[in-house]
């Protein structure tokens, strides 16, 4: 794997990134932003690097996001850079959302507040409904996948079965039956 | 109005009592390592401790603090920090802050440290058979968890056809359009506005 350029960042300069990063994606589209300042423009990583970091944050438990800014902290300066990665992403964003939260809080049942967040629940709602459908396609050609996500959707939405003891008896399940056939 | 009579049967604990934030802090840390396919996840179960465990908010509110943290810039998973702040905000807005911090951190701190473990040892774990097993398996697992959670949100926040429909057609705009989702929030609140879509 080659090295990229650049020299490797400084905390701040990782705090001053990852923000960065969080200004640029107001609307969306939070990793393409993530590429483009810390490949090209700071070019901490190079694509390779970046590609590798994306699949770590997916594979792992946490918001992808969170986790990419992790990861990118830890590789040049273990914890304390990923703590300066992620409070940098967060930092604004979080102190944005939590204002807005006590707005909520103060106003939520105005008429007016109270009408329109019925409309917007009703985009969001959509919104949530999409995930599934998202990754669907990954899994439509594998059986064993089929059965497996349709017994977790029923276990959760008909028989109420809680997260945590779910993934807990159905995870080592799925593992053993996808466990690598031969060592490689 | 089937969900609000169900939450005043139900008493909120008061989290200026010490001892009630740290249970609070502790279920989110339990959590965190169950932040599969990017958080989303847990919304399912931030509903089960917010509204019928705790009875920190209404279903309906659940519904709008998801929709607020879906529109406002940075990672969605942060509505975290907005449950956290509905837990202790009628105990004042400093008591609401502290727990909406609070709660944030204890839901990021597990999965993070992890996280730097596995950023750290990427190379010797990635040929691992426990690596390969792992994502091919729970990859399936969060796809049916995906749909209960949409499922579960499409309930709580929809309660006439015409709501209904604009929820699907957000959903197929959203797999088959890269328009910004801002847009179609934007839309549908001016449709409540109008009183287009109503609650209850």
């Amino acid at each position: 794997m080659a090295e990229s350029a650049a020299a490797p960042p400084t905390h701040l300069q990782l705090f001053l990134g990852m923000q960065q990063v969080a200004l640029s994606s107001f609307g969306g589209g939070l990793s393409a932003w993530s590429e483009r300042i810390v490949v090209e423009e700071r070019q901490w990583m190079n694509a390779e690097e970046f590609i590798t970091g994306l699949t770590v944050a997916r594979l792992f438990p946490g918001p992808n996001q969170i986790n990419m800014a992790v990861y990118i902290g830890s590789r040049f300066h273990g914890l304390s850079g990923a703590l300066a990665a992620l409070s940098g992403m967060l930092l604004l964003p979080f102190s944005l959302l939590l204002l807005l939260g006590l707005a909520y809080y103060d106003l939520h049942e105005t008429m007016a507040v109270d009408r329109v967040l019925a409309g917007v629940i009703t985009a969001s709602a959509g919104m949530a409904l999409s995930m599934g459908f998202k990754i669907a396609g990954a899994y439509r050609r594998d059986p064993v996948a089929m059965l497996l996500a349709g017994a977790s959707f029923l276990a959760m939405s008909v028989f109420h079965v809680r997260l945590v003891p779910l993934v807990l008896v159905a995870g080592p399940l799925a593992m053993a039956w996808y466990w690598p056939k031969q060592k490689q | 109005m089937i969900t609000l009579a169900a939450t005043t049967a139900c008493q909120a604990i008061a989290l200026g009592d010490w001892r009630n934030l740290l249970a609070v802090a502790w279920d989110f840390l339990a959590l965190s390592l169950f932040s599969l396919g990017g958080g989303n996840t847990l919304l399912t179960e931030y509903h089960h401790m917010a509204v019928d465990q705790y009875c920190w908010l209404s279903s309906r509110q659940f519904a709008d603090i998801y929709a607020i943290a879906e529109a406002a810039p940075g990672p969605s998973s942060m509505i975290v920090g907005l449950l956290g702040m509905g837990a202790a905000v009628q105990e004042g807005p400093l008591w609401g802050l502290l727990s909406g911090v609070s709660a944030e951190i204890a839901i990021l701190l597990p999965s993070t440290l992890l996280m730097v473990a596995a950023a750290l040892s990427w190379n010797r774990l990635r040929d691992s058979p426990w690596r390969v097993a792992f994502e091919r398996g729970l990859g399936p697992i969060t796809l049916g968890i995906l749909f209960a959670v949409g499922l579960k949100i499409l309930r709580i926040s929809d309660h006439d056809t015409p709501a209904y429909a604009v929820s699907l057609v957000v959903c197929v705009l959203m797999l088959r359009t890269k328009i910004s989702p801002l847009w179609f929030m934007a839309v549908a609140g001016l449709m409540g506005a109008l009183g287009l879509v109503n609650h209850g």
